[in-house]
């Protein structure tokens, strides 16, 4: 970079330069007072003296040295041609000019071509980087999208087996619960059937408990001696009537 | 207990009335008090607990027997309550028992009543139990209130039950 700004700057001086000598020769031409004061003069040598000649311009019968002497004049103010320059101009630009080539073809252009190539490289360069990042960011987007996509799959897999799971387990509930109703149902059905035969086994061994109780009363109420004598002796008359 | 073991105390019991020359009226005690036992199961597991003194088991039993059996009947139930054997009185006595009526080619009938029986009443009952089977059976009364009227009576493993609580029983049965 310092190199390279070294360069630039002897470019600039020596440009400078050139443009300070040119300028000189430039400043030794000829001007339009020098020009009109040699007219004057030329003119002045023609009628004697410069204050013969104004006698003679101010004089309307010499018209035509008038518009003559006028013409000099106005050929002092006519513009170079824009087209061909002064010769000495020629000499002196393509002098600086060949320097001016001379210094650019030996420092300035190789500075210039060398700074264009540094630059062009740094950033051929940095386009590898980027197509590197790029590529690298392509990779990485691919990888992420694969990433996303397995994810997603991965995802859904796990949401249709959670799915699947769930209606496995409602199934598995809903029948359990209709068993588990079902069988409510009997065991319900079974309860009150048997708090019914309960119900009624109780009521009959109730009454058969009153009834016999009555009974019991009334036959010891009744079971005098020759109750008693009379059962005993028709026990004893069973027993001999039956055949062992 | 070992059949052998109540078998042995029974020919004991047995041997010391013969001895004694009171068989009849021992047999007749041990029976009487076998059906108080049978009836009184608090007795009988006062007889049968270890952890009564055996001095003071056996004065339960004189307590119980010294005013209404003889001296025999009152030594043989002593002697068994000593050996510890409170609890197998029942069933030894019923081996005396049976044992003396199979001495003389007889069976026991055991019939519970309400009431007692009169003498005719049983040598009728013991003819139709003759009758009826063809076995000569020495007819042991066991006042029963339970039967209320009737009697229930038990030869070995059968029972001839016409007591007014069997029917009464089957009345109950009826009903259900």
């Amino acid at each position: 970079m310092t190199r390279r700004i070294r360069q630039f700057a002897a470019v600039a001086v020596i440009a400078g330069a050139v443009v300070v000598v040119q300028a000189a020769p430039a400043l030794a031409s000829e001007t339009i007072g020098s020009c009109a004061f040699e007219k004057l003069t030329e003119a002045g040598h023609e009628f004697g003296s410069v204050d013969a000649l104004i006698e003679v311009l101010e004089q309307e019968d010499h018209h035509e040295e008038l518009v003559k002497f006028e013409d000099d004049l106005e050929s002092c103010i006519e513009a170079p041609s824009p087209i061909i320059p002064e010769v000495n101009e020629i000499i002196w630009g393509g002098s600086a000019f060949l320097v001016l080539l001379f210094f650019m073809v030996t420092k300035g252009f190789p500075a210039v071509r060398g700074a264009m190539d540094e630059r062009a490289d740094k950033i051929r360069d940095d386009l590898d980087a980027a197509d590197q990042a790029k590529s690298e960011a392509v990779q990485i987007k691919s990888d992420h999208a694969a990433e996303l996509a397995g994810a997603k799959a991965e995802g859904a897999a796990l949401i249709d087996e959670a799915r699947s799971q769930a209606d496995r387990l409602k199934a598995d509930l809903s029948t359990r619960a209709e068993s588990d109703i079902a069988e409510m149902r009997e065991r319900a059905a079974a309860d009150i059937e048997a708090g019914r035969v309960q119900a009624l086994a109780d009521l009959r061994a109730e009454v058969s408990q009153i009834a016999v109780g009555a009974a019991e009363r009334v036959v010891r109420a009744n079971l005098d001696a020759e109750a008693q004598r009379s059962l005993v002796d028709a026990y004893i008359d069973e027993v001999a009537s039956t055949n062992g | 207990m070992a059949d052998n073991r109540i078998d042995g105390y029974a020919d004991a019991v047995l041997a010391v009335a013969a001895a004694e020359g009171e068989s009849d009226t021992v047999e007749d005690e041990l029976f009487r008090f076998a059906a108080a036992l049978r009836s009184n199961d608090d007795l009988i597991n006062t007889l049968s607990d270890p952890q009564v003194p055996i001095q003071r088991r056996q004065q339960i039993v004189e307590d119980l027997l010294s005013q209404k059996a003889s001296a025999v009947t009152n030594a043989a139930v002593s002697m068994i309550v000593a050996a510890g054997r409170g609890g197998d009185l029942p069933v030894i006595i019923d081996s005396v028992i049976e044992r003396r009526a199979a001495s003389r080619n007889r069976a026991v009938a055991r019939v519970r009543s309400a009431v007692e029986l009169s003498d005719d009443q049983k040598s009728r009952l013991a003819a139709a139990i003759k009758s009826s089977t063809g076995t000569d059976v020495d007819v042991r009364v066991i006042i029963d209130p339970s039967v209320l009227g009737g009697l229930v009576t038990e030869i070995g493993d059968d029972v001839m039950d016409g007591s007014v609580r069997h029917r009464l029983n089957q009345l109950r049965e009826s009903f259900r």
